[in-house]
């Protein structure tokens, strides 16, 4: 687009497609935004009375909500590190020429295809239930007592199930970077007596790193609103131990009936993504830049 | 020191042999050059003295010392790629230091080292800047600027010039032809450019399918090439061949005659049409369709020939290369 009345014209094309996405946004946005100044709960029928910030008041006294909100950091901080370490690990495995390559990567990219309620099921009964799991089963096996995780360590429990479902996402991306280094700077580094580690931390990791940051990026929206995982594994307990925001908002409006203090939370949700995602792209977003 | 030397050196991939049993010797601070037609295995040849590839029969002995098993780094060896192979995300200085930093070289020393080799290769001005922010011709500096910091037994060079443009390459060409003559290491030098083998070499080695058709210095390959393919590769423009009958005059299955070895004229052996006439200025390169065929004639640049033109050529005799029915030169 390089004329003025090209870039113009180039305005008018995309502005139907623009209008329609913003007003996708903006619609629902403002009526949540309306909805939590209200007084709105589905079993007291009649006005919805103007309730300025009493609902906002509410979300924030409510015992669980800083609970909540630290419950959701630890499981998005502890799932990225997972899947970007295991990701990256994972990708370097798969990069080596090996018998069946094909298939491997195939089945290493499966569990993104699984459904998150579905993989979460599978996890809580097959793997981590003490009587019926696979975990449970090795505990007996080895003579020690089997170990209850969704009860006795609800959150991290929840995090290797989410990381499980999101590895291969990871590592899909980050292979296809790897497969993009070009070869002959390897050999200039292994030339230059890099080691297999020096070449790993010099050569491979900062080529790695754009692709590691869009990761990131993706994978952080996206685990800032986890949501199935917990209902079908620990509805958001024992206590509030595994409840992070979403699974709050959906307790306090629905569980509750309240629509003015779920949209409230729901609020406080977009608002606390905006500032990890602000926090996000100035801590690794310069690496997209060049 | 910078003494190599091959005995016996095979290199199989797969069921594919793509150079068989190879002896060469390379002195200290030798200039070698080796040139020879795409794939014929130059890079691979390159690749093994680096020990980028192992051997898959055959010893590689540096200053004395068996090296056949040795990873790169023990070699002691340097080598620019044709891509450069800068690391990108590190600004040249880092890039130059790279090498000493791996060596756990003190950071003074360091230093030291790299403040010299920017300035012999005149890099000082954008030492601080990334590779992509560099031209072509600047970035091979780097590269080269990143072999020597390492003071290494001899340089390999892959092909290093072919991305840069013409008058580029001349420049190159000379800069590392001085590099050569200031350091006085050992150099091999890849490329399929047979004009930056004359210009360059000490000792030129011709490679044709992995086998090493003839090595010798440039004069020794364009005086007296061993075959007819060392004949037709060395030289530019090619040698003329002619065989049959006229041929059978001289007692060889073809002979040879360089362009610049035939003589224009009103009379003489061979006639024919002049198809084309390129005027140099210096040189005119001619043409001629005659009776044995299309002969390309470097004639002097004041000559009056023109398109459609009848000449006569004669080839000097003396300069007269003879093939046997193998191509051997007889
Ligand atoms: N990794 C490999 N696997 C199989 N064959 C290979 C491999 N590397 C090179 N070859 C083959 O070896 C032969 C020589 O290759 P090489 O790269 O040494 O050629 P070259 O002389 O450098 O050619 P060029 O001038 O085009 O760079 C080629 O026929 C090539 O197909
Ligand atoms: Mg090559």
């Amino acid at each position: 687009m390089a004329t003025q009345a090209s870039r113009a014209a180039g305005r008018l094309m995309i502005s139907p497609a623009v209008i329609v996405l913003f007003l996708w946004m903006i619609v629902p946005l403002g009526m949540t935004i309306y909805f939590s100044f209200l007084r709105y709960n589905l079993l007291i029928p009649g006005d919805h009375a103007f309730a300025g910030f009493e609902n906002y008041q509410f979300f924030f006294t409510d015992p669980n909500f800083w609970p909540a909100l630290i419950n959701t950091l630890l499981l998005v901080g502890g799932v990225l590190l997972i899947t970007t370490v295991g990701g990256i690990l994972l990708a370097l495995l798969l990069d080596q020429p090996m018998f069946g390559q094909g298939i491997v990567r195939v089945l290493v990219i499966a569990p993104f295809f699984v459904m998150p309620t579905v993989s979460a099921l599978v996890w809580k009964n097959m793997f981590m239930n003490p009587v019926n799991g696979i975990f449970g089963w090795l505990a007996n096996v080895f003579g020690v007592p089997p170990y209850d995780f969704l009860s006795q360590a609800p959150l991290l429990s929840i995090i290797l199930i989410v990381a499980w479902q999101w590895l291969p996402f990871a590592t899909l991306i980050l292979l296809t970077a790897l497969q993009s280094l070009d070869s002959e700077q390897l050999e200039a580094a292994e030339m230059d007596g890099a080691g297999p580690f020096s070449r790993f931390f010099h050569i491979m990791l900062p080529h790695l790193s754009r692709a590691a940051t869009v990761v990131i990026l993706i994978q952080t929206i996206f685990l800032l609103s986890i949501f199935a995982e917990i209902l079908v594994t620990t509805n958001g307990g024992p206590g509030n131990a595994s409840t992070n925001l979403t699974y709050l908002v959906y307790s306090q409006s629905l569980l509750q009936y309240d629509v003015g203090l779920g949209s409230a939370g729901g609020i406080v949700a977009v608002i606390l993504a905006n500032i990890v995602a602000i926090f996000l792209m100035r801590m690794i977003g310069k690496n997209l830049e060049a | 020191m910078g003494q190599i030397e091959l005995k016996g050196v095979t290199k199989r991939f797969g069921d594919a042999e793509v150079i068989p049993p190879l002896d060469l010797q390379i002195n200290d601070g030798e200039f070698v050059v080796f040139v020879g037609p795409s794939g014929c295995g130059k890079s691979t040849l390159l690749r093994l003295i680096a020990g980028l590839e192992d051997v898959s029969g055959g010893t590689i002995n540096i200053d004395g010392r068996n090296a056949t098993d040795e990873r790169p780094a023990q070699r002691g060896l340097a080598m620019v790629f044709q891509s450069y192979a800068l690391y990108p995300h590190m600004s040249v200085r880092k890039n130059i230091a790279f090498p000493l930093k791996m060596a756990k070289m003190s950071k003074a020393e360091i230093d030291a080292k790299v403040d010299h080799a920017a300035k012999v290769l005149n890099l000082s001005s954008y030492i601080d800047r990334r590779p992509g922010q560099l031209s072509g011709g600047q970035r091979q500096r780097v590269a080269i600027g990143r072999a020597i910091v390492r003071s290494p037994k001899a340089f390999l060079f892959d092909e290093p010039l072919s991305n840069l443009d013409a008058a580029l390459r001349v420049n190159m060409r000379l800069e590392i032809s001085e590099l050569h003559n200031t350091l006085k290491t050992t150099m091999i030098y890849v490329t399929h450019d047979q004009v930056e083998a004359m210009t360059m070499a000490d000792k030129i080695v011709v490679l044709q399918a992995g086998r090493i058709e003839q090595v010798g210095s440039p004069l020794e390959l364009y005086r007296s090439p061993k075959n007819r393919f060392v004949a037709g590769f060395i030289g530019s423009p090619k040698m003329n061949f002619i065989g049959g009958a006229e041929a059978a005059k001289y007692n060889a299955f073809e002979i040879g005659v360089r362009p610049e070895h035939i003589a224009v004229g009103p009379t003489g052996d061979w006639q024919g049409r002049v198809t084309v006439s390129e005027h140099l200025g210096s040189d005119t390169f001619l043409h001629v369709e005659t009776q044995h065929g299309l002969i390309n004639v470097r004639a002097g640049g004041e000559v009056g020939v023109h398109h459609g033109d009848t000449v006569w050529l004669t080839p000097d005799r003396s300069q007269m290369h003879r093939f046997d029915q193998q191509g051997h030169a007889l």
